[in-house]
């Protein structure tokens, strides 16, 4: 496989910093980005966190915060769907995963281009700030339209934030898609075109597969947002119409005629459901490698497992409408996107039967990334299961806005790739830092965590089944509303605040260990992939000395009999063992 | 990266952009003569597809670049063209529902205006 | 990946090869081509968004749309012209892709003075351009009494699309004049001298693809 072209890396000289400024804050290593963007990532993420225990308090305990009031209950649901979705897992998985391991794991110095990179983090950190300044004072305070935003009702009077907070969401949004533009051609390009000698895709770790994929749904996926928000923001600033139709608001026929609400939710969705797997995608990615080095056994079915993600990632394009079935659009639409929806099962089956198979008669590792790889199997296989009847018009229409969708889409793209990002810091936080994390208390989080997540979500299946609605401020005395659903209620918030309280656990074990934990050396896990072989931990600015490393194998070669370890890294030649 | 560099025959150039002179006149002309219906349709997405092709595969190098290339830029956007359907679909759905609900006249339903026409079902 | 070897390759071949291959997928692209690429299918499918939107809106409108080539006339020698100044604007964007190409040839021909003169002239062109946009959008303004938010000739949708589109357009084009000229004045200070000259044929990808966008615009819009 190794051919004569001679990486263009090695070519050019590196940037190097000289200041210290230079080196650690506007920094053009991808390592340094990837832990800025991670800690940015984290920071809002706590704040999401914090704004759904505030809501499940006034789900359970409806007169125990009376400050509380509706308008704040619906901007937090806002803000907090809007940053788990965009601000902390898509920023997580592709800006901090995708920086610190696509160089890494491809054998390249860097990213292609660095300044944009490092460019990249500082427009996300931007798009970070404008979404914060939607809770200055006075202003109204952020948007309360919900994660999807739909007009009309998102920019008439009425509903919280309508001028203010949208006004900063939608130029948020629009800020981010800029930044993750600048880190996405990045990505692509160096995956593309700045791997080392013998790299070739198909010797890619599946990481960097499923972060390809996703960047690339990505940089396809964000431009139909960034239309929809520039059209919302003219509607609303300047009077235009594009989505708003001719509207009697509050006693009052607005100034509105003519436009087509539902092109937004087209639109929102277009973008929408690629979204879906673009935090998705990196999860399975990190998932498989997880699994194949805490087994210590190769990934079964590779090729295949990289040809799900691709064609997942071009399913996804043809699927949007399965979130407006009950928006009324064509009536004929039901039919087309419910059968590709399911379609895109297939490719999702495999990639569960193929981690399934790997663990098969593996010699399974209990360590911290493993259960986390483990459970997000489970609660992946939990999340796409109950996806298939939603993707069943007959059945979605019931189940519509609902809990069982919140149970759904909790399972499959809230706790599945948290667990993912938790399994990836877990094994890479070595390499990263040269220390181990904390085992211990890496347990401890773990257990509440997926226990937790599990007595959160699961009881909501049937709260969806017996008609329980989403997105309100207070259900209590419905008549429809039975005890044991209020029962419920209150053991899922007990049980969010235990799992709130316990990402203490986890902060707490990033920063003891990056000072106290145990050193690491090169390969802790006994791992194949490239970035266990850079010569220094943590990989120094170049992270490979003077010559990039030559790739001789695929990453899997776990337990491969008769070599006396039970692992041989891409780098050593085809028949030696080590 | 050693022999990269896309030299061409400049007359090549000049050929293509006489011929996007003639191809723009050609649908400026469509719309002067005032063709109608399908038959003005099927010109103006000619002459367009015309022009957008060879800016695409002279001036912009594609005809010279390798297939790898170009069909990972020329595939991807295919899932516009779903879309795009689609949304043409619906549209006239939507305007068949404004008509019948919110139009001044409810029966019959009138023709829609030509450029409906232009939709296929 | 011997040449003569690709010489009787099918097409298919090549790209499994490619795709297969080690360092590089896109063979002898340089970084910023295939970043550029990139991008721009990007933003192929941000314009599309946009022309997709304004169909849908336009496809359910009840009101009247207007006559593109009615309000888009000009008056020539006392005789309204329909879409005069369309096609002169038409006719000047292709006229800067010709200069360009023909800059991106020079470059390869290490012609720094030629290349210079070339990108001045095609950013001359583009800034002309947004002038005669400028001088449209007055006229729509003033004169009809168009408005981003009405439009005294039927569907408000009109005004707001034309504007929000040939608008996003016309900052492509700022967009682009700009990056020319740098590049331009970059060139001729001989900051290109050693390397290769491929910033430019990326500078007129980037230039092409604004006028390709304009050729879907044109048609979309004023033909419609
Ligand atoms: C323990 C952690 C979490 C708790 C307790 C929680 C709780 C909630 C609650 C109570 C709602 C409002 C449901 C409604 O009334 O409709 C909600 C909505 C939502 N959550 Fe979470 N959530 C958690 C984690 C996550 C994560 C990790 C994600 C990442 C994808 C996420 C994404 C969303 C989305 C997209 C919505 C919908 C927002 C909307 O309706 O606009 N959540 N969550
Ligand atoms: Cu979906």
């Amino acid at each position: 496989m190794a051919t004569a072209e001679i990486p263009y890396q090695e070519t050019v000289p590196l940037h190097h910093p000289k200041t210290w400024i230079g080196k650690y804050v506007f920094s053009q290593d991808h390592k340094v980005i990837a832990v800025q963007y991670g800690i940015t990532a984290m920071a809002v993420g706590l704040v999401a966190l914090f704004l759904s225990d505030l809501m499940r308090i006034q789900i359970a305990f409806p007169e125990f915060m009376d400050w509380f009031v509706e308008d704040y209950y619906y901007q937090s649901i806002t803000m907090h769907g809007m940053i788990m979705v965009i601000y902390l897992l898509t920023a997580f998985l592709l800006g901090a995963f995708g920086n610190f391991t696509v160089p890494l794991m491809c054998g390249a110095r860097d990213m292609v281009f660095p300044f944009v990179n490092m460019l990249s983090y500082w427009v996300y950190l931007l798009s970070v700030i404008i979404l914060l300044l939607a809770y200055i004072p006075g202003l109204g305070g952020p948007t309360g339209a919900g994660w999807t935003l739909y007009p009309p009702q998102t920019i008439t009077e009425g509903t919280p934030g309508a001028d203010w907070g949208i006004t900063t969401m939608l130029a948020s949004l629009a800020v981010f898609i800029v930044a993750f533009t600048m880190g996405g051609l990045n990505y692509i390009t160096t995956i593309l075109q700045a791997r080392t000698r013998g790299m070739s895709l198909m010797r890619l770790p599946l990481t960097v597969w499923g972060i390809f994929v996703a960047t690339f749904l990505g940089l396809l996926a964000f431009p139909a947002l960034f239309v929809s928000a520039i059209m919302m923001i003219l509607d609303l600033k300047i009077g235009t119409s594009f989505f708003m139709p001719a509207i009697v608001s509050l006693g009052q026929t607005l100034a509105y005629d003519g436009g087509q609400p539902l092109l937004f939710q087209h639109l929102f969705w277009f973008f929408g459901h690629p979204e879906v797997y673009i935090v998705a995608l990196p999860a399975f990615g990190v998932v498989s490698d997880l699994i194949s080095v805490h087994a210590r056994k190769n990934i079964f079915g590779y090729r295949l497992m990289v040809w799900a993600l691709v064609f997942i990632g071009i399913l996804s394009f043809i699927v949007w409408a399965h979130h407006m079935f009950v928006a009324g659009m064509h009536p004929y639409f039901g039919f087309f996107f419910a059968t590709t929806t399911l379609i895109i099962a297939v490719p999702t089956a495999i990639k569960v039967y193929n981690w399934i198979l790997t663990l098969w008669k593996a010699n399974i590792k209990l360590t911290v990334p493993m259960l986390y790889a483990l459970s997000f199997v489970l609660t992946f296989i939990m999340g796409g299961i109950t996806g298939l009847f939603l993707g069943n018009v007959i059945i979605d229409i019931p189940l519509s806005d609902t809990y069982f969708v919140v149970a759904h889409f909790h399972m499959v793209m809230g706790v599945s790739p948290i667990l993912a990002i938790f399994g990836g810091i877990y094994h890479w936080y070595p390499k990263l830092t040269g220390r181990m994390l904390n085992d211990t208390l890496g347990k401890w989080h773990f257990w509440i965590t997926f226990l937790g997540t599990y007595i959160i979500y699961f009881p909501m299946h049937y709260l969806g089944f017996i008609g329980v609605p989403r997105r309100y401020y207070e259900n209590f005395d419905s008549s429809f509303y039975p005890a044991s659903a209020q029962l419920l209620n209150e053991v899922i918030t007990y049980t969010a605040l235990v799992v709130g309280v316990a990402q203490l656990l986890y902060v707490i074990n990033l920063v003891h260990s990056y000072f106290y934990g145990k050193p690491a050396g090169d390969n802790p896990w006994g791992a194949n992939s490239l970035e266990w072989c850079t010569p220094e931990t943590p990989p120094g600015h170049g992270n490979w000395g003077d010559r990039l490393p030559t790739v001789h194998r695929w990453a899997y070669d776990y337990n491969v009999p008769g070599s006396e370890k039970d692992f041989i890294p891409q780098t050593v030649p085809q028949g030696q063992t080590s | 990266m050693a022999e990269v560099g896309q030299q061409h025959p400049i007359k090549v150039y000049f050929l293509v952009w006489a011929l996007l002179f003639v191809f723009s006149i050609a649908s400026y002309l469509v719309d002067f003569f005032a063709f109608e219906g399908h038959l003005r349709w099927f010109l103006i997405v000619v002459f367009m597809l015309l022009k957008a092709g060879f800016i695409v595969a002279v001036f912009m190098h594609m005809k010279w670049e390798r297939p790898t290339l170009i069909t990972a830029i020329l595939v991807p956007p295919l899932v516009l063209i779903v879309l795009m359907y689609l949304l043409a679909y619906e549209a006239d759905y939507a305007w068949a529902s404004r008509i019948v609900y919110f139009g001044d006249v409810v029966e019959p339903i009138p023709e829609p205006p030509p450029s409906h026409a232009a939709v296929p079902h | 990946m011997a040449e003569a070897a690709e010489t009787d390759q099918g097409p298919l071949t090549t790209i499994v090869n490619d795709w297969s291959s080690d360092v590089t997928t896109f063979k002898a692209v340089p970084w910023g081509k295939a970043m550029m690429w990139i991008f721009l299918l990007s933003d192929t499918f941000i314009f599309t968004s946009f022309l997709v939107s304004y169909m849908a809106v336009r496809m359910t409108q009840t009101d009247a749309w207007p006559e593109p080539s009615e309000v888009f006339s000009l008056e020539a020698f006392g005789v309204p012209v329909p879409l005069l100044l369309i096609a002169i604007m038409t006719f000047i964007l292709i006229t800067s892709s010709g200069t360009m190409a023909m800059a991106v040839n020079m470059g390869y021909r290490k012609r720094k003075v030629a290349v210079f003169w070339l990108m001045f002239a095609t950013a001359l062109l583009g800034a002309s351009f947004v002038g005669m946009q400028a001088f449209e959008w007055t006229k729509l303004i003033g004169d009809e009494g168009v408005r981003a938010w009405q439009n005294p000739m039927g569907a408000a949708q009109f005004g707001s699309f034309f504007f929000m589109i040939t608008g996003f357009h016309g900052l492509h084009v700022s967009a682009g004049v700009v990056y020319l000229l740098i590049v331009a004045f970059r060139v001729l200070r001989g900051k290109y001298d050693n390397t290769s000259f491929e910033i430019v044929e990326i500078t007129g990808l980037y230039w092409h693809f604004v006028d390709l966008v304009w050729v879907f615009i044109f048609a979309f819009f004023y033909l419609w």
